[in-house]
């Protein structure tokens, strides 16, 4: 019986945290280059609690629940166009590269702007990275271009190519706030004339709101109905106490 | 219970979105108005299990970990200052720009101001000024009996003045642009401060590098997309919405707890 609350408990735990990460991914419903995460659970078999009193009915092992881990969706957001120069959006699996006083970050986000001295940044003021440093711009230059590849001009010519990385296994990027990704190993960049940058537009969130509007529906159920089993698990006990303890010997 | 705060930062990012948008909105017909809209970014992650952890003895690690993010947050609200439609007024100092430059105005305090709105008037001296008043730089004055003002393209006021054939210079008008637009702070009635992050203005006269020209008897129009807009206001409501119903999943959630006690 006690086994029956805690199995249950297990299951109640791992559905906060997936309510947890389904709260995440809708407050970014609208966050440029978001990439909704997702909870994966297993089953956690307990080995120890067994009794071998009675031969022919063994005591089974007992399946928790446990969330093993998150991972992001990766798959491409909806592109918006915003006619706003700065914004690009990547159409593929690439990365901008973002140069960070942590070190090097991943970015879908493509919203940048021009800092004082003309750097290309994001909105935190990080650089954004080319194959050859930061992307400078003199003050009197206009009509900022990036083609296809990367490669952005202005009226005065070409400036460097935008650094696109890919990752064999996105899975080992760590979200770290602020739209931006760490890279546990190392990426492949992007040769010139590869890549898929659209300029003036904007990936959005690949939150589906629809899916995420289901999941948590499903997940208040799952809590109630357990809820409900574990309450009755508990009258029952009582119910067995009250019984036992009326029996006149 | 987290998931109460990550959906009240989700439910507040989408105010912030309502408010910028409804600003929009409100001045899709003021002259020379720049769109603003609102960046979001996530917030930190809490790593319960990184991953990398070993699993076994024998080496192999986690390939993923357990992450959980702690909302959103607003990371800006960028102008754009993307050239609005130009409409035809047929009065002779209405003047719009076509390029990426702004007029300087000398506010009362000395200060410069920036605008694009180019809907000036002269006052009683026959000086340039905007319809608040604040000079054009340049203190340009237009004699009371001066006929056919004309205002080229490269900001060069001309008029014909009485007994004279030859049109005769008044004066020029400048423009300043400046590397990073998106960092001038509004003041309100449609001006703009230079700051830190926006960097010095380079002024010049229109038609020169990048400073674009002038075109009068028009106005800008405010670049404000109305289809847009409105679009935007539907997705921001619905993402309210959203939000506001992750508050009351975990608020039955905790209901369901509370009444198992």
């Amino acid at each position: 019986m006690e086994n029956a609350q805690l199995v249950g408990l297990s299951r109640q735990m791992a559905l906060r945290r997936e309510l947890e990460v389904v709260a995440n991914n809708i407050a970014n419903l609208g966050t440029a280059g978001f990439k909704s995460e997702q909870v994966k659970f297993s089953e956690y078999l307990m080995p120890v609690a067994s009794a071998e009193i009675f031969p022919n009915n063994r005591d089974k092992r007992l399946s928790y629940v446990e969330d093993r881990a998150t991972w992001q969706d990766f798959s491409a957001g909806p592109i918006q166009i915003t006619n706003n120069q700065l914004d690009l959006a990547i159409d593929g699996e690439a990365f901008f590269a973002i140069q960070t006083p942590e070190g090097v970050r991943y970015t879908r986000n493509g919203q940048f702007q021009l800092d004082t001295q003309g750097t290309l940044v994001t909105n935190e003021g990080y650089p954004v990275m080319s194959t050859s440093g930061p992307i400078q711009f003199a003050d009197t230059e206009t009509a900022i271009t990036v083609g296809k590849d990367g490669t952005v001009s202005t009226d005065q010519g070409p400036r460097g190519r935008l650094l696109l990385t890919t990752f064999g296994d996105p899975q080992s990027l760590v979200a770290t706030g602020s739209s931006m990704f760490r890279a546990e190993g190392i990426g492949a960049e992007l040769a010139p004339g590869q890549g898929g940058i659209q300029q003036y537009a904007v990936e959005k969130s690949n939150v589906q709101a629809v899916v995420e509007t289901t999941r948590l529906v499903e997940l208040t159920r799952a809590y109630s109905t357990l809820a409900q089993m574990m309450q009755r698990g508990d009258e029952l006990r009582r119910t067995a106490i009250e019984r036992l303890g009326d029996v006149t010997a | 219970m987290r998931a109460l705060y990550v959906a009240a930062t989700g439910m507040l990012a989408q105010e912030t979105n309502v408010g910028v948008i409804s600003n929009n909105i409100a001045n899709m017909r003021t002259t020379a108005y720049k769109r603003q809209r609102v960046d979001f970014q996530d917030l930190l992650y809490q790593s319960l299990r990184r991953a990398g952890s070993t699993t076994s003895d024998a080496g192999t690690t986690a390939p993923v970990g357990v992450e959980i993010g702690s909302g959103v947050k607003t990371a800006g609200t960028p102008r754009i200052f993307s050239q609005g439609p130009l409409q035809a007024t047929e009065k002779t100092y209405d003047i719009a720009i076509r390029g990426e430059g702004f007029f300087r105005i000398e506010m009362p305090d000395g200060e410069i101001a920036y605008t694009r709105d180019g809907s000036f008037e002269l006052n009683q001296d026959g000086v340039l000024v905007t319809v608040d008043g604040y000079e054009v730089e340049g203190g340009i004055t237009i004699p009371a009996d001066a006929t056919g003002v004309g205002i080229n393209g490269d900001g060069v006021v001309e008029a014909t003045l009485p007994g004279q054939t030859a049109p005769q210079q008044l004066g020029q008008i400048q423009l300043s642009r400046f590397i990073n637009t998106s960092g001038l702070e509004s003041k309100g009635e449609n001006l703009f401060r230079e700051t830190e992050a926006s960097g010095p203005p380079q002024t010049d006269n229109p038609g020169s590098e990048s400073m674009g020209t002038l075109v009068q008897f028009h106005l800008e129009a405010a670049n404000v997309n109305s289809v847009t807009e409105v679009s935007d206001l539907i997705s921001a409501q619905r993402a309210y919405e959203m939000n506001a119903r992750v508050v009351t999943a975990a608020d039955e959630m905790l209901q369901a707890t509370t009444q198992m006690i």
